[in-house]
């Protein structure tokens, strides 16, 4: 029987001298399960805003929900109607190109960046900043002024004039086979900056004697990268590429301000979709579909890609 | 072993149900508020939108109706045009909308009076002074199952907003009486100056539906007034209409005829004010209340006129009129009898007069003479006398899908995307979604 005094008895030192962390037990203070209770409020309010709204949205997927007034259950047919919609397994496509073409690309030349701003160049940290730069800038602003560079009479056209190339000269924006190269384009020039950061704080981590000895073991460049350099930023490559791709996947604000989903309807993704449809036509029900769609894609990708690139050291 | 920690498991479990308890009590119901004396409170909302941010009609509107009686507040409020919609279902959904508002006729689109009646959220209007107000055959834009729920406070049409003087410059004479071909014979002719008669924002899908909207006005409505209610029983079809062929043809031949901007394809609207400001356009589509919108803006340095848009030859030229602008009450309002009398304030003759000279549009009435209208509609002012107009078709289709359907469907046609079988294909199956 122990007493309840707020005191604890001291305890004898073991033999090892090791402490023993836990000073539970014998009644007093106790660091228990009890105080789970402090995040209730902070776990209601994500409930309420985040997995209720969420779950809430769901439901009305299955619904012919108009945004005002009453509604009917209808089921799978808003899925139905969706996969049998060209312009809308358009929009699919087009989301998982502008995903994949943006996860390969960004991290691939920011790796690049990265590599080469890592060690030795005296005006890295110059350019490192400069690189980063258009990452803290709005992406609906970084939009509107690239629109305004692929304008039909704006400046990169005008430029292609100027040096004699009229022949590479198109209207970058209305042409339904460039104008998602432009918007990917966009989309890769403002997360180089991004992707490169995280890989810079990897390849911090690679001691450089790693790598000096691999060389005077006759290591080349692309052996030592392979080998070494790879292996040890594999935490850096698994972030940089799930936030890519779920940025990718998600892409709406370069889409709106750039090509609108245009021009007719070639550049739409599933995120444009769904706010077309609940916002502009008013069909809630259907554009919640497309968005439990969407996000049932991300979480599938996600997953993927995390087994792939999970840490197998 | 006595636990000090089962004190505390009894106020957690009790911790959880009051934050709950409390954020669902901050979400549900508002302010119950209300005299249960009788009378009506005597102030009211009213919310608006407006292309042109310097419009002061509806601030003028209310500002007369509180000096004509006195006691009475109207708080006005105004909403961004483009998300105007939205914003309103949003607000009558959960239950503040505004008391009385500006309200977009038909059923085409997400806050149009078809909708938002369907769905019992305005007050019926059985005033005969007012719902006469609305021109014979056109009560199905602002009736519901029977009922009148809204009235239009002014009118206006879809127009070509043309700088006469600049084009009679360049060698260019359109007029009320000009035929589709007289137009395309020209085009050619300015496209080697570096210059365009029309500019088109085909980036935007409002721009290329309203042109063809208005070519449809004439090659479609034009003939069969009744076009829509026979699509709707099921008795005609867009694809198989041969005057949605010939209007949709009309736009190829004018971008093949070089009567568009270079560029038009992808073009947003900073085009076309661009190109205006800069002499290389001389015209282009708009809602015909832009006319005063830019001549206001520009200080009065540029004379423009509103036109419709010239029909092939053969084919009779309509207006395309714009009823589109109404108001309509709240069926929530606590202000029921407030909201009935102030809807027909705003369409007694000497409001719509004083509201459509503000807004730069037409006062809403059958019988138009050219001494209502304002300078820049005296070239259609015949057109007006005669009756020679048709409503803007897009209106009574049941949902905004079609015309979206039209507007992207003819950028894909300029892109060489799509065929015109294509596109009106694409709005019938628009319409049965």
């Amino acid at each position: 029987m122990t007493t309840t005094t707020g005191r604890t008895e001291p305890r004898r030192a073991p033999a090892t001298g090791r402490r023993v962390a836990s000073k539970a037990g014998a009644g007093g203070y106790r660091i228990g399960y009890g105080h789970w209770w402090w995040a209730a409020p902070a776990v209601v309010l994500m409930l309420a805003m985040i997995y209720a709204t969420t779950a809430t949205g769901a439901f009305y997927a299955f619904t012919d929900w108009t945004g005002i007034g009453s509604f009917t259950w209808v089921g799978l047919k808003n899925f139905t109607t969706i996969f049998s919609t060209p312009e809308l397994t358009g929009a699919l496509v087009n989301t998982l190109l502008l995903a994949v073409g943006f996860l390969v690309l960004a991290n691939v030349l920011g790796l690049l960046f990265a590599l080469a701003l890592n060690r030795t160049l005296k005006t890295r940290y110059i350019l490192r900043t400069l690189l980063f730069m258009p990452v803290v800038l709005a992406p609906i602003a970084v939009s509107y002024v690239w629109k305004f560079i692929f304008a039909f009479d704006g400046p990169l056209n005008q430029t292609l004039g100027a040096i004699g190339l009229q022949g590479l000269q198109h209207d970058w924006l209305a042409d339904p086979h460039l104008a998602l190269a432009a918007i990917l384009v966009v989309m890769v020039w403002q997360s180089i900056g991004f992707t490169m950061v995280i890989f810079l704080a990897g390849l911090a981590t690679v001691p450089v004697e790693l790598e000096e000895a691999a060389a005077l073991d006759g290591a080349g460049h692309v052996m030592r990268f392979r080998k070494i350099t790879v292996p040890l930023i594999q935490p850096s490559i698994a972030i940089a590429t799930t936030l890519t791709l779920i940025q990718g996947l998600r892409i709406f604000d370069q889409v709106l301000a750039l090509t609108g989903g245009g021009p007719a309807n070639a550049t739409q993704t599933l995120a444009t979709e769904v706010y077309q449809q609940s916002f502009v036509f008013g069909s809630f029900g259907f554009g919640a579909a497309l968005a439990l769609l969407l996000s049932l894609l991300i979480l599938v990708f996600t997953v993927a890609q995390q087994r792939l690139t999970r840490d197998r050291l | 072993m006595t636990h000090p920690i089962n004190g505390r498991r009894r106020a957690a479990v009790l911790a959880l149900p009051l934050a709950a308890g409390l954020l669902l009590a901050a979400c549900g119901g508002g302010d119950t508020s209300g005299g249960s004396n009788g009378a009506e409170p005597q102030s009211i909302t009213l919310s608006y939108a407006s292309a042109n941010t310097n419009e002061k009609a509806w601030e003028t509107l209310a500002k007369d109706y509180m000096a004509a009686h006195p006691g009475v507040t109207i708080k006005t409020n105004r909403l961004a045009l483009n998300a105007y919609n939205q914003t309103l279902t949003t607000q009558l959904q959960a239950g503040n909308g505004p008391d009385v508002f500006y309200v977009n006729a038909g059923t085409g689109q997400a806050g149009s009076v078809g909708q938002l009646a369907k769905s019992g959220n305005l007050a019926p209007l059985s005033d005969p002074s007012v719902t006469s107000v609305i021109p014979k055959g056109y009560e199905n834009l602002y009736s519901y199952n029977g009922k009148v729920y809204g009235v239009p406070n002014s009118q206006a049409f879809a127009a070509v907003i043309y700088n006469d003087e600049l084009a009679k410059q360049n060698g260019v004479t359109l007029t009320s009486t000009s035929t589709l071909q007289d137009v395309l014979s020209q085009c050619s002719k300015v496209k080697s100056a570096g210059k365009s008669i029309f500019g088109l924002a085909g980036g935007v899908p409002q721009n290329p539906g309203i042109l063809s909207m208005m070519i449809a006005s004439s090659t479609v409505y034009g003939p069969n007034e009744n076009w829509n209610a026979d699509r709707a029983a099921g008795k005609t079809t867009f694809a198989g209409t041969q005057g949605w062929q010939q209007a949709l043809q009309s736009v190829i031949d004018l971008n093949k005829s070089g009567c568009f901007q270079d560029g038009a394809a992808g073009a947003g609207f900073d085009a076309l004010t661009n190109g205006a400001s800069q002499g290389k356009i001389f015209g282009f589509f708009a809602p015909s209340g832009a006319t005063k919108d830019i001549m206001d803006a520009a200080g009065g340095h540029v004379k423009l006129v509103a036109l419709a848009f010239p029909a092939p030859q053969g084919v009779k030229t309509y207006i395309t009129l714009n009823l589109n602008i109404g108001i309509s009450g709240n069926a929530k309002t606590k202000s029921p009898k407030l909201v009935q009398d102030f809807i027909k304030f705003a369409v007694s003759p000497d409001e719509v007069k004083k509201f459509a000279d503000a807004q730069g549009s037409i006062p809403v009435g059958s019988n138009i003479s050219a001494s209502d209208l304002l300078p820049q509609y005296q070239p259609v002012a015949g057109m007006f006398e005669s009756s020679q107009y048709r409503p803007f078709g897009a209106d009574s289709w049941p949902n905004g899908k079609v015309y979206d359907a039209l507007g992207t469907g003819v950028t894909g046609l300029l892109t060489g995307q799509k065929t015109i079988d294509d596109v009106l294909k694409s709005m019938d199956a628009a319409w049965g979604s």
